[in-house]
């Protein structure tokens, strides 16, 4: 999976790349669901993720907050994410999976903006996410 | 922003020059040990960043338990006027009225220790810890739930859970005026509903100390602690209901910053005037929050009392456990300060700090007048723990002192550092027992991830914040 860990002294951040901007969002969403230990091989049922921001960053945000509610108190677990629609200020989503309800590795408070930029650097698409453990 | 500029005032105090756009200057506690474990310039910048936000009163603060956090640092103090200043949801971050109690009893450690690993054992069955901990036997719902989110700690005693006595013993009675349910997402219920009377995990604990040190023992004796005494540390927060209300809220501040044209130099700073609709709504939700992090400690008070009586036998009150006190660390709270010679109505946000009142400060309950505000600092799992009391010298950050040990390591790294030891063996050669629902966060959570809580000290009563009344020893623990 293409994300890394970064050091923070409070909380835990993910760096993710992927040549394409729909990918990042894909990416980010699986590094998501690998830190916190929600990544099922069921793939049986489908959850729509909708949202709107004000642009990518805003909605690479609240895409994984999204997924962080589904996973959290839904008891939604994921083997793929993939997106239908995104523009600079709507996407739509979907996760396949499996409403298991399985024991989570942690607890994942939120998914901050805290210095959070997309960019685009040697032809890819990269974002470092800090998230509130 | 870059290029900071900063120098040393005394040897408890650092100041970040005013460079613009920041509208006042850093005021950073810390003595040379502390000033040690800054690292590089990310957290300074994070005071400074602050020091940008309009309305902004006195100086951006910082205290010595700083480390980097999101958008505020953690650590971070900052008053900003009513009437010209914002409210910043990041200022108060996601663990709304994450906090600490102390429960007094009236037990020495040799009365525990004969009974230590049975009371371990039931506290750690009794009080629901770990990732997504629920509590279906206390979780409420519907109206009820309501007044939970108005009452705070008054829910817990109305209810029966908690002596009356305790009220007084919580930072504003146990509740945050001005709670408006209304303004609580559906989601942020749901979070919240089935977490009602859990520790969570992280850094969230259960800890039982020994009265190590008595350092003012005219003041011990005041709050009714004695060396030897076995004193019950209970950290925990808003939990999920909590961290759903500020993600609620700081995306909706993104576009409220900018319709009130505020810069803002970290999106995680969002904030809106605390005037406006968003304000109003941020804080209506926020109080509700808070209040409900409130009867959450409530009812792991009311969990460990039932515990001890189970393992000792008698009543709660028999074995002197009483609440001693309940402070805040992340909220934002309606304050009158004193400025400049000015007496200001301001929005005061602590993150990751706590509000520390001096003796003779008419807003304390009559029991801390002559003592002030107990503050309590919870050190690492493996080191000391204190009791300090506010102190006249306080009027400076505001009445405001430091919330804890402060991390130094990332959990990363702890991890790494961690790997191949026995964590639980280490601390049981301290004589310090620990039980833990996750050897991960017991490893990330090791005594070196975090700062010597003795230098944190050490700073914030050589400042003249705080002043000590007594050191606690862990002895045994139950981790999230």
């Amino acid at each position: 999976m293409p994300y890394t860990l970064i050091d923070h002294t409070a909380d835990t951040g993910m760096r993710v790349s992927s040549p394409t901007v729909e990918g990042l969002f894909v990416e980010a969403a699986l590094a998501l669901c690998d830190i916190m230990g929600a990544l099922t091989p069921g793939k049986g049922e489908t959850a729509v993720v909708q949202v709107e921001g004000v642009d990518r960053e805003d909605l690479l945000v609240r895409w994984l907050q999204e997924i962080l509610y589904l996973v959290e108190v839904k008891g939604f677990r994921v083997a793929k994410a993939g997106l239908m629609e995104l523009t600079d200020t709507d996407l739509r989503g979907e996760l396949r999976g499996a409403y298991t309800g399985e024991s989570l590795l942690v607890e994942v408070k939120a998914v901050t903006y805290h210095n959070l930029e997309i960019a685009c650097i040697d032809n890819a698409y990269v974002a470092a996410i800090i998230l509130d453990m | 922003m870059s290029g900071l500029n900063i120098r040393r005032i005394d040897p408890f105090r650092l100041e970040i020059a005013r460079i613009p756009p920041m509208r006042t200057t850093g005021l950073v506690y810390a003595n040379r040990a502390i000033e040690r474990t800054l690292g590089d310039v990310q957290v300074l910048q994070q005071v400074a960043n602050v020091a940008t936000l309009p309305g902004i009163v006195g100086p951006s603060m910082a205290m010595p338990d700083i480390h980097w956090g999101y958008g505020f640092p953690i650590g971070g103090v900052a008053a900003f006027s009513r009437d010209e200043g914002v409210i910043s949801p990041g200022g108060v971050g996601y663990d709304i009225n994450c906090g600490v109690c102390c429960i007094l009893t009236g037990l020495k450690v040799e009365d525990v220790r004969p009974r230590l690993e049975r009371l371990l054992t039931s506290l750690y069955n009794n009080v629901p810890s770990g990732v997504g901990s629920c509590n279906r036997a206390l979780a409420v719902s519907g109206k009820e739930f309501n007044r939970v989110l108005e009452l705070g700690a008054r829910w817990s005693v109305k209810k029966g859970y908690a002596p009356t006595d305790d009220l007084e013993a919580h930072e504003d009675e146990g509740c945050i005026a001005g709670a408006d349910p209304e303004a609580v997402s559906a989601k942020a219920l749901e979070r919240g509903q089935p977490q009602l009377g859990t520790l969570g995990s992280g850094n969230h604990f259960l800890e039982l100390d020994v009265v190590d040190l008595v350092a003012d023992s005219e003041k011990a004796r005041e709050l009714g602690l004695f060396g030897d005494q076995v004193v019950v540390l209970v950290h925990t927060g808003s939990r999920g209901l909590g961290h759903q209300v500020c993600d609620d809220h700081v995306h909706g501040m993104i576009s409220a910053a900018s319709r009130h044209g505020i810069a803002l130099p970290d999106r995680q700073l969002a904030c809106a005037p605390v005037t406006s609709r968003e304000g109003r709504e941020y804080f209506g939700a926020m109080a509700a929050a808070a209040n409900f992090a409130f009867a959450n400690r409530e009812l792991i008070a009311y969990l460990i009392r039932g515990t001890f009586e189970q393992v000792f036998g008698g009543s709660f009150e028999r074995l002197g456990m009483r609440m001693l006190f309940d402070c805040c660390h992340n909220i934002a709270k309606m304050e009158r300060i004193r400025w400049e010679g000015r007496e200001i109505e301001a929005c005061v946000h602590r993150k990751g700090a706590t509000r520390a009142f001096p003796p003779g400060d008419t807003r304390l309950p009559p029991r801390f007048r002559r003592t002030g505000q107990p503050v309590l600092v919870p050190g690492d799992m493996g080191r000391m723990s204190y009791i300090l009391s506010g102190a006249a010298g306080a009027a400076e950050t505001f009445f405001s002192a430091c919330h804890g040990a402060g991390r130094l390591l990332s959990r990363h790294e702890a991890k790494k550092r961690a790997r191949g030891r026995k964590i639980l063996d280490e601390l049981l050669r301290k004589d310090i027992h620990a039980m833990a629902a996750s050897r991960a966060t017991l490893a990330e959570e090791m005594p070196e991830a975090y700062k010597d809580v003795s230098d944190v000290v050490d700073t914030i009563t050589g400042a003249g914040i705080t002043s000590c009344v007594a050191r606690l020893r862990p002895f045994a623990m139950v981790k999230g």
